[in-house]
């Protein structure tokens, strides 16, 4: 009995070790729309998975559902200091929209991306007005995601040329609540042999990264490619960033798969992409990363494991990362090892990455699923998250604070 | 002989594109449920994805037997899903998801993965890995065996 007590106590002391090693501090999670119950599916699916930003003291959400019965982009708002989110806006217009990716601007305003009608379509928001809609190229266009760097917006998305899709980059003048095209190229200067697919966009003083999905060897590897001079939409020849596998592995035929690459910079004018990578047939994907290598030739270094070994044989899908101005770093993705779908987090402990941590108030029972994430230049941590009780009933969205702690 | 040997050269440098198998009315996974529940049927769902080496060598080695082709077509609805695909799909209950999702929702985080199942997407039956001949029908036996049981054609 004294035995089990003493290891009780142990085992508490340890639990209260870890509650202080994490470096955030979580509240209670908050409702981000009231739209929600029966036929209702909300989606946060944005290419890079770029559907939550911060603009001086407001937090904005971006997200698709089809409450209407037509899909459509809502977007939601609330200041920093309130638990409560303003009644979400309509963004999109009467098309089919989907994938919406969101950018801050200074002075609580915001860029919106999103796919209607197999156009990409774009619009700033304000905390009064809703800028005029603008529309890109002239074909079939999909999965925008945007960054912006020195006032300068910049969108990258899959464009369908003859059969394939393939990854542009445009660059955007905003002008008070209008956008007005500026030049644009298509990234890798090769017309695309197979599909390019999901991009990510990082920019830091002119010097842009575009990372995508890419089906050029007969079977999925993520690419990048950096632009020639710094503000140039001249791109060098994209590189492969995820590796292979040496010898012969018949299980994988062309290749393993890879999926949804994701882009942050961090400190000065670093970049980290992660993904879904299913290099161990066994265990599905796990979740990897690269870090930029400035100012070599060779674009990325190589591929790290983010995830713990715990994780093995579960899933893991939807890889997010967020970095800071001071250097901080995090990767989130949902992950069922423990038999629910949940958030977990790990970010950079010297030179290794923490071990896994299922954020509290996004884990337990149900399906907790398809993160974003974003750190503010504090270091607080902004998530938001798809959660539902049972698979396949209605949704709810979900935002909750992290506080740094050290 | 150049002809031959170009031909050759085209076929060994085909992508494995882990399509399904030619001369199977394999459909979306959407599409499949409806007709499913339409027809009152079972499906028979094929989890691959682009690229995958035993999705080809289960197509060239088992779905190329005529009389698998003949069964399956017959008995079930045959449904395809890329488990990396961002192709979007409306579930008979109204969500929408993408091929991948469905992917994930059926745990077909290695590939190949067939998995039987019923018109309401409830699974009976799972094989992962590569399929030969026998293993498609054992399972095609064992299924049909399940169903007389219960007293369903």
């Amino acid at each position: 009995m004294r035995l089990t007590k003493i290891l009780i106590g142990l085992l508490l002391s340890l639990a209260s070790l870890w509650a202080h090693a994490q470096p955030w501090e979580f509240d209670k999670p908050v409702k981000v729309t009231s739209t929600h119950g029966k036929n209702i599916f909300h989606h946060l699916e944005s290419s890079g998975r770029h559907n939550i930003a911060i603009s001086a003291g407001t937090v904005a959400v971006v997200w698709e559902d089809d409450r209407d019965g037509i899909p459509s982009v809502y977007l939601a708002r609330k200041d920093r200091d309130k638990q409560e989110f303003s009644k979400e806006l309509k963004i999109s217009g009467e098309g089919e929209a989907y994938e919406p990716s969101l950018v801050a601007l200074n002075n609580n305003r915001f860029v919106l991306a999103w796919e209607e009608d197999t156009r990409i379509h774009l619009r700033v928001v304000t905390p009064t007005k809703l800028g005029p809609t603008i529309i890109l190229g002239k074909g079939e266009a999909v999965q925008p995601s945007l960054t912006i760097d020195d006032q300068q917006l910049l969108v990258v998305y899959s464009q369908r040329e003859s059969h394939y899709g393939r990854i542009w980059m445009q660059r955007i003048e905003i002008d008070g609540v209008k956008l007005h095209l500026k030049h644009g190229c298509a990234v890798d200067a090769e017309p695309a042999k197979d599909e390019q697919i999901y991009p990510s966009i990082a920019s830091v003083a002119g010097r842009v990264i575009v990372a995508w999905e890419d089906r050029r060897p007969g079977h999925t590897i993520i690419m990048a490619a950096k632009n020639h001079d710094r503000n140039s939409c001249s791109f060098d020849s994209p590189q492969r960033i995820s590796e292979g596998l040496s010898g012969q592995r018949p299980a994988f035929g062309k290749g393993h798969g890879v999926s949804r690459v994701a882009l942050a910079t961090y400190g000065a004018g670093k970049i980290l992409a992660v993904w879904a990578d299913k290099r161990d047939f066994r265990e599905g994907h796990d979740i990897y990363a690269a870090h930029n290598l400035s100012g070599k030739k060779q674009l990325f270094g190589p591929n790290v494991k983010v995830q713990d070994s715990f994780g093995g044989i579960a899933q893991q899908w939807h890889a997010t990362v967020a970095g800071d101005p001071s250097g901080r770093l995090v990767v989130g993705w949902d992950d069922n090892r423990d038999g629910d779908a949940n958030i977990m987090l790990s970010w950079p402990e010297g030179e290794s990455w923490s071990e896994d941590f299922a954020v509290p108030g996004a884990d337990g029972e149900g399906e907790q699923n398809h993160p974003t994430i974003i750190l503010d230049r504090e270091g607080n941590l902004h998530l938001a998250w798809i959660a539902r009780t049972t698979i396949g009933e209605p949704t709810q969205v979900y935002y909750l604070f992290g506080k740094i702690v050290k | 002989m150049r002809a031959i040997l170009v031909i050759i050269a085209t076929l060994l440098t085909l992508p494995v594109m882990a399509q399904p198998p030619k001369g199977y009315p394999f459909q979306s996974f959407d599409k499949a449920l409806q007709q499913a529940q339409t027809e009152n049927k079972l499906l028979f769902v094929y989890f691959g994805r682009y690229g995958c080496g035993y999705c080809e060598k289960t197509n060239k080695e088992a779905f190329s037997d005529k009389k698998i082709r003949e069964s399956y077509s017959k008995k079930y609805i045959l449904a395809y899903v890329d488990a990396e695909s961002g192709k979007r799909l409306r579930l008979p209950s109204g969500e929408r998801v993408t091929e991948r999702e469905v992917g994930t929702r059926y745990n077909a985080f290695v590939t190949p993965v067939f998995t039987f199942m019923t018109a309401e997407g409830q699974p009976l039956l799972r094989l992962v890995g590569v399929q030969r001949i026998m293993d498609l029908r054992e399972a095609d036996k064992k299924v049909q065996q399940t169903l007389n049981k219960a007293g369903k054609p």
